[in-house]
């Protein structure tokens, strides 16, 4: 505490800075642990409930349940294309294959739509955690180096170099550094860990629109 | 979707109250961690030993012409003997085969060996009682023989209370020295009570530097929590000049 209250203004500064990126660092990853873990356990739900249906409005109906898992914004966004190709096709005279095929497409381009945009869901706030760990350690360090200039200074106004003299000085500068890498560790770590599951998810996504394409294709060209 | 969006919203503001509670919880632990544990950063005491007088039996004790009135004082050295040790004196009868070495051969390599031990003996004898002389020299020199520890009466550098006492000023003056001018100077007199308490301190004269008189005030508060107390229950005062390069006793 004593050491805190020593340090000069810039210090002071800079140590409120890093205080607030530990604060919102803190905040973003609590906030993604609940959000992932929803996302994983809700989409491991939806695709068990997506097997055991037999029809898209079935689940259509039942979604809402699984609000958290990006799979059923997918499932959302494909289904609500597929609703419209066939009521496009309904209403005009022929049912070419070409249309058909179309259709697919269109689909096929919704689930890549809504993906991208899941995926831009899922990955905000990180660019933060990013700049956190990259940077804290650095404004630490900038926190150090003018401290151990001033107290330098006063060294050199005092004339005195003895251990008593020099020692609070350097221990109030390297605070600094101390909370900078505080800040900056979790940060790291928790910007790999969420990296990693968001990869996990992004896969399960594309697995899921493959999947859905399919059931969409064999639908139609059985028709 | 911007019910969704509202819903992420809300969810990282309750994030950050948990973060910036987590984080305030985390420093107030510190600061009462601090105050269970205090950080000291006391620098640890130097002992000086006064090697020259270093033979007594017993640190505080003193030599053995210690004029102090302590009870617990050093133990007689052995009395040297009174006259040096004797020349071994060569037996009678090689005086009188010396007499007679010339006649032969044998008799006068025995008449050169007993000069050979006479010889040998005497410079022993000079030898040990040089040593001797030293040693009586030193111990009347040495005067009370203190090992550097408050309460004797000697004369000898550390071996005096106010030196001790100056030492222990120097010591606590080297931990707060602090000055803004090129030759600061102070000069105080201090009086220790019986039991070993700075019962006064008065600045004499100073070279008017407020920053040196200050590290000054805080060296003697520092060292006087460590006084002994004086020798023979008597007060003391003490005259003692502070300046850039250390403690110095003030002759006047």
């Amino acid at each position: 505490m004593a050491l805190l209250v020593g340090t000069g203004l810039i210090v002071k500064i800079v140590l409120l800075i890093l205080v607030f990126f530990s604060v919102v660092s803190w905040a973003i990853i609590m906030f993604k642990l609940v959000q992932i873990h929803r996302a994983n356990s809700e989409s491991l739900r939806f695709m068990d409930f997506f097997w055991k249906s037999k029809r898209f409005d079935a689940i259509a109906s039942q979604v809402d349940r699984f609000a958290s898992s990006p799979l059923t914004v997918l499932f959302n966004e494909g289904y609500g294309e597929l609703k419209k190709v066939v009521e496009t096709d309904s209403s005009s005279d022929g049912s070419a294959l070409s249309t058909d095929l179309g259709g697919v497409e269109n689909v096929s381009r919704a689930l890549r739509r809504a993906t991208n945009s899941e995926i831009t869901r899922l990955e905000k706030y990180l660019t933060f955690l990013a700049t956190t760990g990259s940077t804290s350690p650095f404004i630490g360090l900038f926190g150090t180096v003018w401290g151990i200039m001033t107290a330098f200074e006063g060294i050199g106004k005092t004339g005195s170099a003895s251990l008593a003299v020099v020692a609070p000085g350097i221990a109030e500068a390297l605070v600094a550094t101390a909370i900078g890498l505080v800040a900056a560790i979790p940060a790291v770590m928790g910007y790999n860990h969420f990296q990693h599951k968001i990869r996990v998810l992004i896969k399960e996504m594309d697995s899921f629109s493959t999947e859905f394409l399919n059931i969409v294709q064999r639908n139609i060209a059985g028709k | 979707m911007t019910a969704r969006q509202t819903t992420i919203d809300s969810g990282m503001g309750v994030s950050c109250i948990a973060s910036t509670v987590v984080h305030l919880a985390v420093f107030l632990l510190l600061v009462w961690w601090g105050k269970l544990f205090p950080v000291s950063m006391n620098l640890q005491e130097t002992y000086y030993v006064d090697v020259v007088n270093l033979p007594v039996s017993a640190p505080q004790a003193g030599s053995p012409q210690q004029k102090g009135n302590d009870t617990e004082a050093a133990p007689q050295a052995s009395k040297l003997p009174e006259s040096p040790m004797t020349v071994p004196q060569a037996p009678k009868s090689s005086s009188k085969t010396a007499k007679t070495a010339t006649k032969s051969p044998d008799q006068n390599e025995s008449a050169f060996a007993d000069r050979m031990s006479r010889l040998e003996g005497k410079s022993a004898a000079r030898q040990q009682e040089a040593t001797l002389e030293r040693l009586r020299s030193k111990v009347t020199a040495s005067g009370s023989g203190r090992a550097g520890m408050p309460g004797a009466s000697g004369k000898t550098a550390g071996s005096n209370y106010k030196d001790y006492i100056q030492s222990r000023l120097e010591d606590a003056l080297k931990v707060t020295s602090f000055y803004t001018t090129i030759k600061p100077e102070v000069v105080v007199r201090l009086y220790i009570a019986t039991d070993g308490k700075l019962s006064k301190m008065k600045i004499e004269r100073s070279s008017g530097d407020s920053a040196f008189e200050i590290a000054v005030r805080r060296a003697i508060e520092l060292a006087s929590d460590k006084f002994p107390p004086p020798p023979n229950h008597k007060e003391v005062d003490l005259g003692v000049i502070f300046n850039r390069k250390g403690v110095s006793p003030n002759q006047h």
